[in-house]
């Protein structure tokens, strides 16, 4: 199809290509461009896409004890400097609010600046025990507040890789294990890319066949973010090209489970990117390694 | 009503004992007995009597503020110690960040090249940006026999953006947990 677009593309396309190899090659660059007429005519590897998807974390990261510690530290120092509290403005003078915001801030501050720091109340034992009653019971009166949900969920106790409630603060990944010709390999999602469609296409067909109708995915942009070439015969010498690609498409889970549909696809598993490298064949890894998010 | 007022402002100026946790706001004026006794506390609250110092926006700090800060503070080396200590720490995080942004980079450039080598085609393609209004003519075809349902989770995602759904992390999970119950509203994919 030789339009005017299409030869504007191509023009834009080596610019680009031109562009992107800016360390890479800058000896030879006449060869690229030979080595691609000659391949096309010897043997075009066939292609397959493949999808890494991800399911975001839920959780806020955990802070470190260094961060904990430098927070509250921060924390003192404010209290220390910031302008007094305007009692008398927001609470009306002896009513049951004020104590208990009187209670909770003295509690505050002995937790900021130590038992040692704050004067002695100039009101006898039992009127402060009494105070602390009444505030009890008004809380009571009030009812509790929300509960919130535990950050630990029960799959991680009982360590459930096909839990998508796993692990909440970390990246997990989809990682099937698949039979195909003899061997089972853990890998992500993968099929050969049929030739009418494009690649995003092809990824998006793929998972659906593979994985079922039952998840939001949504498969972020048309580029590949990985390549992988599978070696079939090791022993031919590392020049020839390879005979097969697997391209990587990033996509991320918003809600949905896998529903594995194909007999050869044995089992499932939603795993972290350490757990990835210890199931996952050593090749494999070394290209999927720097895809994957460290966190 | 306004007899009330004047009783409650007696009662209140006669309360001269504040709690020991009150900061340092001077007595109530004992002239203004018959004004709205808002305005005098928010004239106490806006421009405190004791102004020690105009750093603060309305220029107090608290009474104690000296001892507060020595506590707070173990010496002026512990405390630029402590600085560097952040500093450095977050510098240890921005680069184990950027480093990983690089070879991700690296492995998307690496697929690109890969791609261009094998074909030219899809490497078009997969370069195109897209105009997220427009439409391609398989959808158009699609939208006529779809159902509004499906027409509005068709138009919903929109390609080039990231969807809705995608949540942002939160402190503590959802009381429902994830979602494993989804029906896709699509029948087919565009």
């Amino acid at each position: 199809m030789l339009s005017r677009t299409c030869s504007r593309n191509v023009v834009v396309g080596l610019s680009l290509r031109r562009a992107l190899a800016t360390e890479a090659t800058t000896q030879t660059p006449g060869q690229p461009h030979e080595n691609v007429g000659r391949v096309k005519k010897a043997s075009k590897p066939g292609v397959s896409t493949s999808v890494i998807l991800n399911r975001s974390p839920i959780l806020t990261r955990p802070p470190t004890p260094f961060e904990l510690a430098y927070y509250s530290y921060q924390a003192r120092i404010r209290r220390s400097l910031h302008n007094p509290f305007p009692n008398d403005f927001y609470f009306k003078q002896g009513t049951l609010t004020e104590t208990r915001f009187n209670i909770e801030e003295r509690k505050r501050e002995r937790l900021a600046f130590g038992p040692g720091f704050l004067e002695k109340e100039d009101i006898s034992e039992e009127k402060r025990l009494a105070n602390i009653a009444a505030v009890e019971q008004l809380a009571q009166q009030e009812g509790e507040g929300e509960e919130l949900m535990p950050r630990t969920h029960a799959a991680d106790v009982q360590g459930d890789v096909k839990s998508l409630d796993r692990r909440g603060h970390r990246n997990l990944y989809l990682l099937l294990h698949s039979v195909e010709g003899g061997k089972d390999v853990w890998r992500f999602p993968q099929g050969e890319a049929e030739k009418g469609l494009f690649l995003h296409q092809a990824a998006q067909k793929e998972l659906h066949s593979a994985c079922g109708d039952n998840m939001d995915a949504w498969i972020v942009g048309k580029t590949p973010v990985g390549v992988h070439k599978l070696q079939n015969t090791p022993s031919q010498d590392p020049a020839s090209e390879s005979e097969h690609v697997v391209f990587f498409f990033k996509a991320h889970i918003m809600a949905g489970q896998v529903i594995p549909t194909r007999e050869s696809i044995k089992d499932f598993a939603w795993l972290t990117k350490e757990e990835i490298g210890d199931r996952v064949d050593q090749h494999y890894w070394d290209s999927i390694k720097d895809i994957l998010s460290d966190y | 009503m306004s007899s009330s007022l004047i009783r409650s402002t007696r009662t209140r100026l006669s309360l001269a004992s504040t709690p020991s946790l009150a900061r340092s706001y001077a007595a109530p004026n004992q002239d203004v007995a018959q004004g709205d006794p808002k305005r005098e506390i928010i004239r106490r609250v806006l421009y405190p009597s004791n102004i020690k110092n105009r750093s603060t926006p309305i220029g107090t700090w608290r009474p104690d503020v000296g001892r507060a800060l020595q506590r707070a503070i173990p010496s002026v080396q512990a405390h630029e110690t402590i600085e560097r200590a952040w500093l450095l720490h977050k510098r240890h995080i921005r680069k184990a960040r950027e480093a990983e942004a690089a070879r991700k980079f690296a492995c998307m450039k690496e697929a690109m090249d890969v791609l261009h080598d094998v074909d030219l085609r899809l490497y078009m393609e997969a370069n195109r940006k897209d105009d997220p209004r427009a439409r391609t003519r398989e959808e158009m075809e699609a939208m006529k026999t779809m159902k509004t349902s499906e027409i509005r989770a068709l138009e919903a995602r929109i390609r080039g953006l990231f969807p809705r759904e995608l949540r942002i992390p939160t402190d503590t999970p959802s009381r429902t947990g994830w979602k494993y119950e989804w029906k896709s509203k699509k029948t087919s994919t565009p």
